[in-house]
């Protein structure tokens, strides 16, 4: 079995071939902003989840027309071939990559194995930061097929349809607001969602060199979960960083239909008034 | 009550960047991140964890002759920023007295306008770094029987 999309990742060697490639764009979006800063792959641009991409008075992702400017501004075409990657096994790859579709950028991949793999294998790394000729992006107006807002998320839920909580087995049981000197994370209530099933993130990856999983093991881990392709998935976390990877993985290498990610995530359902809490 | 002269020194500054400047600075403390001392490589069990922080951190604090703490630090190269935030409280309060250190309020980078450029739970992990810090300082001054 292979995977499903397997032309939306990468290798590393590929990116290597085709660091001068004009068609292509290699981007690094990482949980660290400032590690673009101390080296990153010769000709990649950054795009950094917090300062580019978030709305800076709502929360919210930049507007259609932002995004329009930020792509203009690092040379992005319409037809241009994005390649994300970036530390933390590619969470915060795979979160840009999930927003570039959002605003109609289908053409993007996954390198597979990120930061980490990239360093093994002592490839080049630079700190000098590229410019491109600016380009005219022009956006698509949001894909909401690809984003759960919270009221989907409830009617998932009462219709106990399927939900996978990506965050670690403490965070889903609630444990971890609890934990005695441990920082206000942004959210009053602990649990999950009710029916949500938790399948850590990190399980789709190998630990080793932040590559996917192959596709069979992939596809035992969701299925033996009860998270099959003929149904609607929504995945969540803390803020959607993490579910945007099992997002990725459901979507691209096992080929799920209707996958959704809910970027409300905990920080959202574990404060809104009213909404059902499991532990 | 005031902060310590050199991270005072360090608040101020911040309070006048702009968010870019703020971020090339922070690159620049990351940069100068001290090397640990050779006694304290693989000794992260005799260190203080910050849980706090989604890297693993590590901090010790050693006390020299005139009562200051100098402070060594294990923190991975693949986090610049917690790097760069756990250098700029070192700079800060090194070869203070515990009692100084103790009394840096909580909330002394609020000035530092630093949500402009940094995510929250990073803020929460710079917060926790000097609670660490604290801790260590709490147990140095603490009468040895």
């Amino acid at each position: 079995m292979s995977y499903a999309h397997p032309e939306s990742i990468v290798e590393t060697e590929w990116v290597a071939q085709h660091l001068n490639d004009p068609g292509v764009r290699i981007i690094e979006s990482d949980e660290d902003p400032l590690l673009y800063a101390m080296g990153h792959i010769p000709g990649a641009v950054q795009v950094d989840w917090f300062t580019t991409l978030q709305h800076p008075l709502r929360r919210d992702f930049i507007t259609k027309e932002q995004f329009e400017e930020v792509c203009s501004s690092l040379g992005i075409a319409n037809d241009t071939t994005l390649v994300f990657y970036g530390d933390k096994s590619n969470w915060f790859a795979c979160y840009a990559l999930w927003l570039f579709q959002y605003y109609g950028h289908q053409n993007a991949k996954i390198m597979n194995g990120g930061r980490l793999k990239w360093e093994q294998e002592k490839r080049p790394l630079t700190k000098d930061v590229p410019s491109y000729p600016r380009t005219t992006y022009k956006a698509k107006e949001p894909d909401k097929s690809i984003r759960a807002f919270r009221d989907e998320v409830l009617t998932q839920s009462n219709e106990r349809k399927p939900l996978v909580d990506v965050r670690s087995p403490k965070e889903y049981t609630g444990e971890l607001l609890h934990m005695p000197n441990y920082p206000q994370e942004g959210a009053t209530r602990g649990g999950h969602i009710p029916g949500a099933v938790n399948i850590p993130w990190a399980m789709a990856v190998n630990e080793t060199d932040s590559t996917f999983k192959p596709a069979e093991e992939l596809r035992a881990l969701y299925e033996g979960q009860g998270i099959k392709p003929d149904e609607k998935v929504i995945a969540y976390c803390r803020i959607g960083e993490r579910s945007s990877l099992t997002w990725f993985v459901l979507k691209y290498l096992l080929g799920y239909p209707n996958v959704k990610n809910y970027d409300g995530s905990w920080t959202e359902w574990g404060n809104l008034v009213d909404a059902p809490i499991e532990k | 009550m005031n902060l310590p002269p050199k991270l005072q020194e360090i608040v101020d500054d911040f309070a006048a960047m702009s968010r870019e400047e703020k971020l090339e600075t922070l690159i620049a403390y990351a940069e100068t991140f001290p090397p640990l001392p050779e006694h304290l490589k693989n000794a992260r069990s005799q260190m203080e964890p910050v849980p706090e922080c989604m890297t693993p951190v590590f901090l010790f604090g050693e006390q020299q002759a005139d009562g200051g703490i100098i402070f060594h630090m294990d923190i991975p190269p693949q986090s610049p920023t917690v790097r760069g935030l756990a250098t700029i409280l070192a700079n800060g309060l090194n070869g203070c007295q515990p009692d100084e250190i103790l009394s840096v309020p909580a909330d002394f980078f609020l000035p530092m306008n630093l949500q402009e450029a940094i995510s929250q739970q990073r803020l929460n992990g710079f917060a926790g770094i000097l609670a660490h810090m604290k801790n260590i300082a709490r147990t140095i001054r603490a009468p040895k029987f």
